[in-house]
């Protein structure tokens, strides 16, 4: 009885204790999202006013099927054909898996032709990919489907770029003395202080034609003339300068994480594999990766959904003409007039980041690492 | 394990120092070219009356708009900081120590902000806010100063929104690490909850509360996105203003603005620092 | 308050007499520049006697009425107050000065389009602050302002857009009786098609479109919008960020017009765009100068206003109107529905666009400016200002620079030529979309 009321007693208090956080979320968050989400069906006027309805045109305009419906002869009928042919033995492959999964033991010949087939089922299916891209190209209208790939593909380089530049110098500042470790630290925290803005600034001075790079190059061409003439690069208003821009604005996202999971690693643990024979590469791919990995997801996390979501840093270094899913949002909202569209476009990109953070973090999981920056 | 380091390695962070470290130095630079398109660096700016060298600095003070701007910031980033700490902690506190009926729910809506993408977030708002205040002042016929209208409030609310999640995350990890005992212990020798809380458990996550607000603060002073969508007449603050200056002819004011910027976080930085170590 | 204001054109009409008068005897005593006290023998405008019975909307009329504008409007008297501006601008006395009972004013406008003296005079002199929240696109302006949760007194709508606006019941009708500045308006750029009476708009300034190129850089200087999409210049191009003009600049090529609703034009003109668009290194509704001075572009379509500034820093950039004809647009003041500081906005309008204020313009942002009596006050007017640059320069140097530019005092025969963007209605999203997937391949 005592017991009963002490526990319900704690509910109310913890009821008592997240509601003003529950509330703000509800408000500013599911609400907001839910409107998101009716305003994505709806379709506009030809004033721009929205119009709510239930209709999925916006969803099939996002996907590329064109308006009028698919033209059945938009591809040559030979390529779901070859297809077909490349891809019935991979199926043959597949169903044999299958039902050796389902027997009760896999029989010892089962068991070879899965292997033999192993190799097989992953070159069918490049295959069937290029395959389905081409098609997808030629029948539908692929602008949208092209924006998305590009911000997931922008966001994947950033990604990988940030790690290859990022865990040396984690590992760096996580083996460093303890005295210098904090003054490591330190520098690091402080391009992430100076604000977002004016770090993508910067490198419209540093990578402008008359900028300060190609100042250093046409110095250091002069100063070695058997190089050759010196022509000026061209990198503001390019992809590259947008890859770029988004390299430095969120490499410290990364590193910060990935240093917290690294301090933590004891040195006894290198000592011991060093003990145990392991050379430095091996110590490395045994002992440093795997327990440095839920330093990488976080830092995965905290570049990979805000790349996908920024517009700024593609609009100030790509001048206007690199395109990515955060300008195609915020055009929809403030120069096409067209909101659907935009709500539209923001729930799939917001599903598309979960289902990619969600798989990640399930596959690596996900430390406290986050909180590190 | 200094030894352990190869040269290569020591080497190769140097260089990513250096790429760090290369656009803040050229920004601060350019603060002082005598060219007013700041296109190329043409000399350090000269003019003997009006400050010498940092004669763009002193155009800076002068901007009212800057000034105005950089207030706002601060109060901005300040009632967001403070709000979201206390909303923050008293949720941490509830989904770590406590069970009730909304729990699960609770989690997940404190973890969507964190992976998604701040701009379905803004724009989200944003649509809130329009339907609401244009559903409002039509409802209640506001005129004139009394209408509903983007600006300060909306900018803080939603700042305290994105805040909240981060606040709670840290918080909780401080709770993990919590000794409970030294709780029950306060409680066996009489005190009451209250009294427990105040006096053992608060100072005991303290740390965890303060670096929950530094978080909070950091993120609101960045932030760019969010504001971009919900601020309204009067409520410019610095990043949305610095990008105003950018669609324009950029002089090197902005540098200017960036330098102050720079040597004023460097400070905070290096005074937080300090009195950290002191209190260790 | 509305008894003064009548009393004020009363005046006027009675001084537009008295000019004629004048005019007609004794030409030398109309200007006055700002460093001299006031002439006793001019009466001030603010101060009538005689009243008459003309309806507020008279002076537009008569403005229309009579051929030569110059001849209609009253004669302007600067009066300066004690402010004055680093630059060496002293903040003019407004005419007429109205008591405020608002607090503050908030300015929708265009980047790089109010010059600083002019918000910081009025500031200074009505004691009230100036928010300026800025845009790069009128779409843009219309999608914060019809979202219907912002307090807006005035905003600066493009031609084009104004019919839009009109229609959705964004804009609320002026009262002319509270703008006396609408008489130092030159008549040719109001009552225009967009909004027949200036019923809800006043225009602010006006320009064209059409190409800019680097003497320096490109050999061989473009002379059509057709021309743009030569291959030597791919990589190089610069556009402005705007789907009516640089789509309207396409369907010139092909011959077609530049407000047109058939599907078919559009999408012709979206794939002739596509070609150049490939070429196009940047597009800039904010500072399209701003890359071309930094050597970054070479050659494109901007705003007159931009070429002539870009030319002042680098006198190899030339701007040339194209052979189809180049975009002839306007821009204007216009009063939001909800706006929350109506006597503030007037003032605004009135004080900012006064004559002694207004040739600011010329200085710094010098597109075809409508007000003639900023014109005229500038002609004569030999104080001395610092530019951007810190140099010292007069309203005189600047009115002559203004008038012997071709590119800001536009042509007859351009501006005959021109084509003026119009609001296309049902046909709009065809543009936007066209844009769109245009800028995203």
């Amino acid at each position: 009885m005592m017991l009963k009321r002490l526990r319900e007693r704690r509910s109310l208090q913890g009821t008592l204790l997240i509601s003003p956080a529950l509330l703000w979320m509800i408000v500013l968050l599911i609400i907001p999202l839910l409107l998101v989400v009716v305003t994505s069906f709806g379709g506009r006027d030809p004033d721009g006013n929205v119009i709510y309805q239930f209709s999925l045109d916006n969803y099939t305009r996002l996907m590329g099927v064109p308006s009028g419906g698919f033209d059945p002869n938009c591809a040559p009928i030979a390529w779901p054909a070859l297809a077909a042919i490349i891809g019935l033995p991979s199926l043959v492959g597949i169903l044999v898996r299958f039902v050796s999964r389902r027997a009760q033991g896999e029989s010892r010949s089962a068991a070879i032709l899965r292997r033999a087939f192993k190799p097989y089922v992953f070159v069918a299916a490049a295959f069937w990919v290029y395959v389905g891209v081409n098609i997808y190209s030629a029948c539908a209208d692929a602008l949208y489907v092209g924006i998305l790939g590009r911000s997931l593909e922008l966001a994947f380089w950033t990604t990988l770029l940030v790690i290859a530049l990022g865990y040396p110098l984690a590992y760096f500042i996580a083996r460093a003395a303890p005295k210098r470790r904090n003054l490591l630290l330190f520098l690091v925290l402080i391009p992430l202080w100076t604000n977002f803005v004016i770090r993508v600034y910067a490198w419209i001075i540093i990578l402008r034609e008359s900028g300060v790079l190609n100042g250093i190059l046409a110095t250091i061409a002069t100063a070695l003339p058997f190089l050759g003439p010196f022509k000026p690069t061209e990198i503001l208003y390019t992809q590259n300068a947008v890859l770029i821009g988004m390299i430095y604005e969120f490499l410290p996202f990364m590193i910060l994480p990935m240093f917290t999971s690294l301090e933590k690693i004891e040195v006894s643990l290198y000592e011991a594999a060093a003990d145990l024979g392991a050379n430095t590469l091996k110590t490395f791919l045994r002992v440093t990766l795997p327990l440095s990995l839920p330093g990488m997801v976080a830092g995965t996390i905290l570049v990979f959904v805000p790349v996908m979501g920024t517009f700024i840093v593609s609009d100030i270094l790509g001048g206007r003409q690199v395109i990515l899913v955060g300008n195609l949002i915020q055009r929809q909202f403030l120069d096409a007039r067209d909101p659907a569209f935009g709500s539209a476009a923001s729930i799939i990109l917001m599903v598309m980041t979960l289902v990619i953070t969600i798989y990640y973090t399930r596959r690596f999981g996900f430390g406290e690492e986050v909180t590190a920056a | 394990m200094s030894n352990r380091r190869s040269p290569w390695l020591r080497l190769f962070s140097y260089f990513v120092y250096a790429f760090l470290y290369f656009p803040i130095v050229v920004l601060i630079v350019f603060a002082f070219n005598s060219s007013r398109t700041n296109v190329t660096f043409e000399g350090v700016v000269n003019i003997p009356d009006q400050c010498g060298p940092f004669y763009w600095f002193c155009v800076l003070f002068k901007d009212q708009h800057v000034l105005e701007a950089a207030g706002n910031t601060l109060k901005i980033a300040l009632t967001s900081t403070v709000v979201s700490t206390i909303i923050g902690t008293m949720a941490a506190l509830a989904l770590q120590r406590y069970t009730f009926k909304a729990k699960a729910f609770s989690e997940v809506s404190l973890y969507i902000p964190i992976i998604i993408p701040e701009i379905v977030m803004g724009i989200s708002i944003l649509v809130l806010f329009s339907a609401v205040f244009t559903w409002l002042n039509g409802a209640l016929g506001l005129m004139g100063d009394a209408r509903l209208s983007m600006g300060l409030g909306t900018v803080i609310l939603s700042h305290i929104a994105f805040s909240i999640p981060f606040v709670v995350l840290v918080v909780r990890a401080r709770l993990v690490a919590f000794d409970r005992s030294v709780e029950e212990a306060a409680m066996d020798l009489g005190a009451n909850e209250w009294q427990t809380f105040r006096r053992v458990t608060l100072p005991l996550i303290m740390p965890g509360v303060l670096s929950g607000a530094m978080l909070a603060f950091t993120l609101s002073l960045d932030d760019f996105i969010i504001t971009f969508f919900t601020n309204g007449p009067g409520s410019t603050t610095l990043p949305i203003y610095v990008y105003g200056l950018l669609r324009r002819i950029i002089t090197p004011e902005v540098n200017a603005l960036s330098t102050v910027w720079i040597v004023v976080v460097f400070l905070v930085l290096l005074l937080s620092q300090r009195l950290q170590r002191r209190s260790v | 308050m509305s008894n003064l204001y009548r009393n004020i054109w009363k005046g006027m009409v009675v001084l537009m007499v008295l000019s004629l008068a004048l005019a007609s005897c004794a030409p030398a005593a109309t200007s006055t520049p700002t460093a001299q006290p006031q002439p006793t023998t001019v009466p001030k405008p603010t101060t009538p006697p005689q009243p008459t019975t003309a309806p507020t909307a008279a002076p537009i009329a008569a403005a229309t009425a009579v051929p030569t504008a110059e001849l209609a409007m009253p004669p302007f008297v600067s009066k300066p107050t004690t402010h004055v501006m680093a630059d060496g601008y002293v903040c003019p006395e407004p005419q007429p000065k109205v008591p405020l009972t608002s607090k503050e004013v908030n300015l929708f406008v265009w980047t790089e389009y109010i010059p600083q003296d002019t918000l910081d005079c009025f500031q200074l002199v009505y004691g009230i602050k100036v928010n300026r929240d800025e845009y790069s696109a009128n779409e843009e302006m219309y999608a914060k302002l019809s979202a219907g949760s912002t307090n807006y007194d005035l905003v600066q709508p493009t031609d084009f857009i104004v019919g839009l606006m009109i229609r959705q019941g964004l804009l609320q009708k002026l009262d002319k009786g509270k703008l006396p500045v609408l008489s130092y308006f030159d008549s040719k750029y109001l009552n225009l098609g967009f909004d027949p009476n200036n019923d809800y708009t006043i225009p602010y300034q006006a320009g064209t479109d059409s190409i800019v190129y680097n003497a320096d850089k490109v050999k061989t200087p473009p002379t059509s919008f057709a021309d743009l999409w030569k291959p030597e210049y791919a990589g190089r191009l610069v556009m402005l960020d705007d789907s009516r003009a640089i789509l309207g600049a396409t369907l010139l090529t092909l011959g077609y017009d530049v407000n047109t609703k058939d599907p078919a034009q559009i999408d012709a003109a979206k794939t002739k765009f596509a070609e150049l668009a490939k070429g196009v290194k940047l597009f800039d509704s904010d500072s399209p100068k701003t890359a071309l001075i930094a050597g970054d572009v070479d050659l494109g379509i901007t705003w007159t206003g931009e070429a002539f500034l870009a030319a002042k820093e680098n006198p190899s950039i030339k701007y040339v109107y194209a052979k189809e004809g180049a975009i002839v647009w306007q821009d204007n003041y216009a009063i939001p529905k909800s706006a929350p500081h109506l006597d503030a906005a007037y003032a605004w309008l009135n004080y900012s666009m006064q004559p002694d204020m207004f040739w600011l313009m010329l200085r710094d942002f010098p597109y075809t400016n409508p007000v003639q009596g900023a014109l005229d006050y500038a002609k004569s007017d030999t104080a001395k200002v610092k530019d951007a640059d810190g140099n010292d320069v007069t309203p005189a140097d600047l009115y002559k620079a203004y008038i012997d530019s071709p590119v800001t005092n536009t042509p007859l025969e351009a501006l005959k030529a021109g084509h003026r963007i119009d609001d296309v209605g049902d046909a709009l999203p065809l543009y936007d979309k066209a844009w769109t997937e245009v800028k995203g391949q």
